[in-house]
């Protein structure tokens, strides 16, 4: 018997960067500390990326980074901070120069805004956000939202658009050439996201063998026909944190918000962190073995 | 053994004092949704004296976690640790949240109004101009940032946002607000109203279509609060040890009401203190004493 060729979807991060072109509408994945797609934002920023539109949760550096580095020129998402630490740094002198605008709605409007998108219907309602400002007003989506009586029980409804982003861009622990994803933890809405993308870039820690993958296929969140393309990526959640893998590195998210807090400080960043390293690897290399090995997960806690 | 008996004045500090406020309000077996920051360390509280058996849920997809250590951020790993399952947004939010099944969720303010609504959003010269046209049930108005203002010195600051805040007031069954006093946080009107409290009234919630029973509780670093049967307008609930009716007063921008009677807020045990400090060893959350 002739085993069936495994289709490979491996790319480079800097292919994978290449592929998004200026103004392109990306669904962001991870959630709060937890898999953001830190290595993807800093080749954005070094490939010189402009106008694009995010669609997200609530992202933290990840999203004030690609605000600095304009990068983005609209945000529809619910939360724009660095938690338990203070105000995204960045996105408040872009925001004041008017560089760029933000669509605001819950966690629970833009995760069912991303089911919505996977599940091929065109919105879904929430019962959030009914009788405040996030109804009544819109910054650059005029149809943002549509309050209306529900036609079966007459109760008010929100209905919120589903998104269909040109690419979602999402972090994972595991994933095999064929783009089986394995993610550990919460899934937060990166189950949803990438069903509701028109291409899905799976970032992982690991790149596993397929076989793995078809062994315990009851781990697998993100099956292959969702995938376009797989990169390696170690550490690129860094400095924030993978279940199972590592912790977010404190002191560094600490410099980021203490440095960005002025736009010299955030070019301080950004030509060191960013632009003064050639690649993934070269930035790894920078934060050095030492200071990764100290946060790697403990088992059984996984952080 | 701890102590027995209340802590006097000076032996705890006013963000200790909150905490325990709010680990209070938490009842044995209840579903209970709660951000990082105060609100975990008071839920963890109250899961080691009066409420062993209530299920503390965050919007990341822990349900139950059994978390030992404090965490900085909802989706952090932390949060896992011997949870009963570690799901999704659509799972907290959705199901569990909106679905009916949450009993008390703890939200924070930068701003709040005499009717317990909420903003997390925007502080800061914002303008709005009617959408030409909107057809009813779309937004009518459109926000901008006077630029011009804020070229000339005045501040825009971008909050957080709603995160799950407005979620969490939409639906849960009872709303604790955890906030720090100041005048310019008690205001008569909101910068932006990022999630409802009583809205203008009673009978307001029901009408808008929403699930939950609004706020229900004010903590602050100076008193309790709470909201007028009649009107759903805060009321003055007690005072924390050290502070006087006046002091509240001087610190409100709106018409606050105080009953004739206004008693000394409950302070900490010994017992509460000792397993508080525990959870918050190196004072994360409660600073360093």
């Amino acid at each position: 018997m002739v085993e069936a060729e495994v289709e490979d979807k491996r790319i480079t991060l800097k292919e994978a960067v290449k592929l998004i072109p200026d103004g392109a509408h990306v669904g962001w994945g991870g959630f709060g500390y937890q898999r953001p797609p830190m290595a993807f934002a800093h080749e954005l920023v070094r490939q010189r990326k402009r106008d694009l539109t995010v669609y997200t949760q609530g992202s933290e550096i990840d999203i004030d980074i690609l605000a600095g580095a304009y990068v983005v020129k609209r945000f529809e998402l619910a939360y724009f901070g660095i938690e338990g630490i203070g105000l995204a740094p960045n996105i408040q002198r872009r925001l004041a120069e008017g560089a760029i605008e933000i669509e605001d709605y819950t966690n629970l409007a833009m995760a069912m805004r991303f089911l919505g998108g996977a599940l091929g219907v065109p919105f879904m309602p929430v019962k959030s956000m009914l009788a405040t400002d996030l109804v009544r007003t819109c910054t650059f989506r005029e149809k943002k939202c549509y309050v209306m009586k529900c036609p079966f029980t007459g109760e008010p409804v929100c209905l919120v658009p589903s998104i269909r982003p040109d690419f979602a861009i999402i972090h994972v622990q595991r994933v095999d050439p064929e783009g089986n994803a394995q993610i550990d933890g919460v899934k937060g809405i990166d189950a949803e996201l990438a069903r509701a993308a028109k291409k899905t870039i799976i970032m992982a820690e690991e790149i596993v063998d397929y076989e793995e993958t078809r062994r315990h296929p009851e781990a697998t969140v993100i099956p292959n026909l969702y995938v376009d393309h797989v990169v390696e990526c170690p550490w690129g959640s860094y400095p924030m944190q993978v279940h199972g893998y590592y912790d977010f590195d404190l002191e560094h998210i600490r410099m980021y918000y203490q440095m960005c807090r002025t736009e010299e400080g955030w070019e301080r960043y950004r030509d060191e962190y960013i632009l003064g390293v050639e690649d993934h690897m070269e930035f790894l290399k920078k934060i050095g073995l030492e200071r990764l090995l100290k946060l790697r997960a403990r088992r059984p806690l996984g952080y | 053994m701890a102590r027995s008996g209340h802590a006097k004045p000076g032996e705890y500090t006013p963000l200790e004092l909150m905490a325990v406020c709010a680990s209070r309000v938490i009842r044995d077996g209840e579903v209970v949704f709660v951000g990082t920051g105060l609100p975990m360390i008071a839920a963890l509280l109250a899961k080691r004296t009066h409420a062993p058996r209530a299920k503390i849920l965050y919007e990341a997809g822990f349900i139950d976690s059994g978390a030992i250590d404090l965490a900085l951020s909802i989706a952090d790993t932390r949060l896992g640790y011997r949870a009963a399952a570690m799901l999704s947004l659509i799972e907290a939010l959705g199901c569990a949240l909106q679905g009916g099944r949450v009993d008390v969720g703890f939200v924070g303010a930068a701003q709040i109004d005499e009717y317990g609504n909420i903003n997390t959003t925007w502080i800061g010269p914002l303008v709005e101009e009617p959408v030409e046209g909107a057809p009813e049930g779309f937004p009518s108005m459109r926000l901008r940032f006077d630029l011009e203002r804020v070229r000339a010195g005045e501040r825009l600051i971008r909050l957080p946002g709603s995160g799950g805040g407005n979620d969490i007031i939409s639906s849960a069954k009872r709303i604790v607000v955890v906030m720090r006093h100041d005048k310019r946080k008690f205001v008569k009107k909101l910068t932006y109203m990022t999630s409802p409290g009583h809205l203008n009234g009673p009978g307001a919630r029901k009408k808008a279509g929403l699930l939950g029973g609004g706020p229900e509780l004010v903590i602050t670093n100076m008193c309790l609060m709470d909201f007028d049967e009649q009107t759903k307008r805060i009321r003055l609930k007690s005072v924390h040890p050290g502070f006087t009716v006046d002091d509240i007063l001087d610190n409100v921008s709106f018409d606050l009401i105080v009953p004739e009677h206004v008693p000394e807020t409950e302070p900490p045990t010994y017992e509460e203190l000792k397993i508080l400090r525990e959870i918050d060893k190196e004072g994360l959350y409660l600073g360093r004493r």
